[in-house]
This record gives C-alpha cells, structure tokens and sequence, in this order.
C-alpha cells in the first residue's frame, strides 16, 4: 500500500456563523486482521485507529476507529466557523503513521 | 509524432538494461528466465532492429494515436496461463444454486426442449383451485421472481411495485379465455407463441400442477381495472432512473479507488524485474484513446480480447504480475485505463473477417434463451421487449448506453462491476450458470455490445445502483 492520500474539501471563504461542511477522503486499504493468506496465516491488523480534526490548534472533532471502517472511507461533518484560520486533519495508523493535510478559510 | 514515440520506446529499452534488469522487448515470443544477462553485441543489434522498427512503423499513418496498418507492434500476452481463477468458482456472496440442467450461453441443449406450437396439454374439466393460495402464489417473489416481476395482476397487486414488461393482468378474467389457456399458457406459453417472453413456469419446474390451477383460478377471479395511489407504484407512470452523481469526484464515487490503486501498482516491479512504468512511464499521454478500441479479435488467443483479459496476459508477459481477472489489481488496472480514454469515441474494429464473424456471433447470443428462466438477452434489453419497461422496480436499459460507463461502481454491492461481471450475473438472475470472466462467448457478446455504442464516449468508474 503506498502512503495514503487524504483528501480534504471545504468552501475557501464563509460568512461569520455560517455552518460549512467538511468532505474528507483517505485511501487506505484498511486490513481487518482477521483475514488469512495464501499460506493461512493471519495478516496483521492495520486500520487508522483515529481521525482528529482541530480548528487554529483547537480540537473540534475527534473519532476513533475499529476494524469494520471502511477501506478508503469518506467522512463528512459540519462545523460553524466564526473566525477565519486553518483546518488541521490527522489521520493515525495502527503502525504509529500519521497522514496530515490542512486547509485555510477566511471567514468575514 | 509517431515516429519519434516508437523510437523513445526502444531508447527506453536501453537505458533500463543499463539497471541489469531486462523489460521484454516488443513482440518476442517466449519466457526468458528472469534476470538474464544480455550480452552486449546483442544488445546492440537488439537497439538497431527496434529503431529500424520504429521508423518503418512510423511511416503507417497515425489515427487516433493508434497505428493502423498491418505491422503494428504486438503487445506481448502470456499464452500459457488460465486469466481467471481454476477451478472456476462463482463468487462466494452470489446465489450458489446450480442450474447444470439448463442452457448457459456455452451450452445450447442443457434446457428440455421446448414444445411444439399447439401441442397443448388438454385441460377438459373446469379448473378447481383455491383463489387465496393461488393469489399467494402468483404474488411470491421466491420463485423465479414471480409474476408481479412483468404483470400487473388486480387490485391486491397495486402496492406491490409490479412490473409493465407484460400485459396488465386485472381483467384477465373477462378476457373469454379458457381453463386449458389459463393452464398451458403458465405451464408452457410457447405451444401458443415460440416467440414468447412468457417463461416456462411448469415446464422448467417452478410450479407443480396443482399450484398451477390454484394460480389460475385466482387469475379467473381479476375482473376489474386496478387503481394505483402513486405515481411510483404505477409502472406507467413511475420516475425513469436518471444518473446525475459527478462519477469522477472521489468524494463521491467510491469506485475511484481504483485510480489511486492504479497508479500505485503502475510503479510496483513484478517478479519478472519491470513494472508497467518501465514501458509506459506516461500512461496519461499514451492511452488516451486506446480503450476505446477494445475489446478487439486477437488471433494469439483465437478469440475476442477484452481490457481484462488483456490486462492478466499483458502485465504476466512483461512484469510477471498474475493479476488475474475480477481480482483488485486487475479491476484497478482495467478501470484505469479506460479511464485514460475518458471523452474518447468508442470506437471497435467489427469490419476484419474475425471480427465481423465474432460480432455476428455475438449479435446470435443475444436471442438465445438460457437458464431456467428462459430468457435471451434480448428478451429485457430490445425496446420491442423489454428495455424501456419495468421489472418490478427495476428499470431495464437497452443495448445502446450501458458499455460507457463500464467499469461501475455499483452502489448496492459496494463493489466495481466490469462488463464480464455484468455479464455473469445476468445469467445467474435467470438461473442459468455463469461462465469464466474469459469465455470466448462473452468475449463476442462484449464485441457486438460494444460496437453498438461506437460513437459515443466512455465516462468511467461509473456508478450505479
């Protein structure tokens, strides 16, 4: 599996108060650790376990995840912004990866 | 243009035999044994030939950036190899009956044979049967579907989201029919039509006799028009389905993993040394328009080659990679390159003799009755049929339209179906046994569906119900 892409979509520009939503996307293969390979082994478990997302350095939504999350899942959720700043989302690896991308929103 | 491309693509041969690990060269036959040495004088004469090559295939004019004329440089394809999964087995989360008793699109003679026109089964007292079981019969989707599938049949129906693939059945007790014309047209339809779409609910084993008469005297019982209540349970009057989802936003359309998972096997070196970059570092500038040409008649493997098949024997020739059909590698790699050809015109060769004759073929499947159903493709996808109707609340499209969007991304099953996939389970909705994703016969089917839809142009990973 190469290094998951995220991907992340929200308005660039939003008024005081308004509630935008936040589209994110990552790819991630997402593997369970219940399935067996050629030889009958089991392949170790490698999910993202969290997804945080902050707001200028401010934590605004958090989910942790276990091993029935879709592979390459699309989360969406709403936030009301007042202020303009930057979004910060982290992914986070079973294996201790964090996959990271921002997005700014001037908010008059 | 063409010249200069054909060229790079022998330079690039030199320059990665230069990493001590050797990409096949263009058109050689046969397994070199991985990681060979190439001595140097052949290596030499090996460069010179692909130039002269190259500037011999580019004097054939260029259309569509493909070259056209008779020596245009083969792809290699593994030969020797099955591309599909041996023994072949049905997907594990499909019904897993078997219908090895009737016809499939391989087997023409499984089925019984069918009647002869007239030779009706003689009904001479009036049918005695119970209304109420009968009602619950005709009404009971477990057996094949059921009639509501394609008939409205009276008031109780109305709420059922019936079909309007046949005729309205509400007031077929007022239609001076016969018991015995009850009777035989459920049992065997065809000794009154050899034409009809009608299957053969006694004949093929759904409904035992007396089921059959407890059916027709509810059917005797449906003497008054039905009233819908909405426009939705009205067949007539239902909404036809019309996609508007943006397929190719990723936020939108799952089945664009199969772009990010391409472009990561792209750069994955097989056991053979190479990876696909070797040969195809620009994939965007090379395969704008190629998969619009497939599939195509391919005499090394004597039948028609579609991208997936292509995709196992091509990548196995060159990296080694067995990525075998309906497996993810494949399906990646397949939905990408069609993908590449986006906004090209679909456009496959039916005019060389092979081809027209598989097309011909092709065309022929289509109007053959499988499975225990008996149905032929033609049956729901003809306009003067099916297509364009209702069965229950599934819209059935015609022949013309679907391939574009092939592979999709199917929204009730989580998963992409490639055309071979949609292919397999047409069969198993109408109870006939699938064939392997590479069957010749599907190959020629995909050919003649194909070339319908020349012209227009290609819009994947699709999505779909």
């Amino acid at each position: 599996m190469a290094t998951p892409t995220p991907r992340v979509r929200l308005p660039a520009k939003a008024k005081k108060g308004e509630v935008i939503e936040i589209k994110t996307l990552i790819s991630h293969d997402m593997e369970m650790g219940t399935r067996k390979d050629a030889d009958g082994k089991t392949i170790p478990r490698k999910i993202i376990k969290q997804f945080v997302c902050t707001f200028n350095g401010k934590e605004l939504f958090k989910s942790d995840w276990a091993p029935g999350i879709s592979a390459n899942p699309y989360l969406s959720f709403f936030a009301k912004v007042n202020e303009s700043g930057t979004f910060d989302f982290a992914w986070h690896d079973d294996d201790g990866s964090v996959y990271k991308t921002s997005s700014k929103i001037e908010v008059a | 243009m063409d010249q200069r491309r054909e060229l790079d693509e022998t330079v690039n041969h030199a320059a990665h035999e230069d990493e001590g690990r050797v990409p096949r060269a263009f058109g050689r036959k046969g397994k070199a044994p991985p990681g060979s040495p190439r001595p140097r004088k052949a290596k030499a004469v090996a460069v010179a030939v692909g130039a002269v090559a190259g500037l011999l295939i580019g004097t054939f004019t260029v259309e569509m950036g493909r070259v056209v004329g008779q020596n245009r440089k083969e792809a290699p394809l593994a030969l020797d190899a099955d591309a599909s999964a041996r023994p072949w087995k049905r997907y594990g989360d499909w019904p897993k009956a078997n219908w090895d008793k009737f016809n499939t699109l391989a087997k023409t003679d499984a089925s019984p044979p069918p009647p002869k026109t007239g030779e009706v089964k003689k009904i001479a007292e009036a049918i005695t049967g119970d209304p109420a079981q009968g009602q619950k019969l005709v009404f009971d989707r477990s057996r094949g579907g059921g009639c509501l599938a394609c008939h409205a049949a009276g008031q109780a129906s109305a709420g059922q989201q019936v079909g309007n693939v046949a005729p309205d059945l509400s007031e077929i007790g007022n239609a001076g029919r016969t018991d015995e014309w009850f009777y035989n047209y459920i049992f065997d339809a065809r000794v009154y039509n050899p034409e009809t779409v009608m299957p053969p609910w006694g004949a093929h084993g759904f409904f035992k006799d007396e089921e059959i008469r407890h059916m027709v005297a509810f059917l005797k019982t449906l003497k008054t028009p039905l009233q819908y209540k909405t426009a939705i349970d009205d067949p007539n009057k239902r909404p036809v389905p019309k996609e508007d989802r943006d397929n190719l936003d990723p936020m939108v359309n799952p089945g664009m993993w199969a772009i990010d998972k391409a472009k990561e096997l792209w750069v994955v070196k097989g056991p053979s040394g190479a990876a696909c970059a070797a040969c195809h570092a620009n994939a965007e500038a090379q395969f704008k328009t190629w998969a619009a040409s497939m599939p195509r008649w391919e005499a090394r493997v004597n039948k028609v080659l579609g991208v997936e098949e292509f995709v196992f024997r091509h990548a196995k020739a060159t990296t080694g990679h067995a990525w075998l059909m309906q497996s993810e590698p494949n399906t990646a790699i397949a939905v990408y390159l069609r993908h590449l050809a986006n906004g090209a015109e679909i456009k496959v060769d039916v005019t060389s003799t092979p081809a027209k004759a598989a097309a011909a073929r092709g065309h022929q499947i289509m109007e053959r009755k499988i499975g225990q159903l008996n149905f032929a493709c033609l049956d729901c996808h003809n306009p003067s049929k099916g297509a364009l109707k209702w069965i229950r609340g599934q819209w059935l499209g015609e022949s013309k339209g679907q391939i574009p969007h092939f592979p999709t991304w199917r929204t009730s099953r989580l998963e992409i179906w490639d055309i071979r996939k949609r292919f397999q389970w047409c069969g198993v909705a109408i109870r006939a046994d699938e064939l392997p994703p590479e069957a010749a016969q599907y190959g020629d089917l995909e050919l003649y569906l194909t070339s319908l839809n020349n012209g227009l142009k290609y819009n994947v990973p699709g999505i779909r119900h």
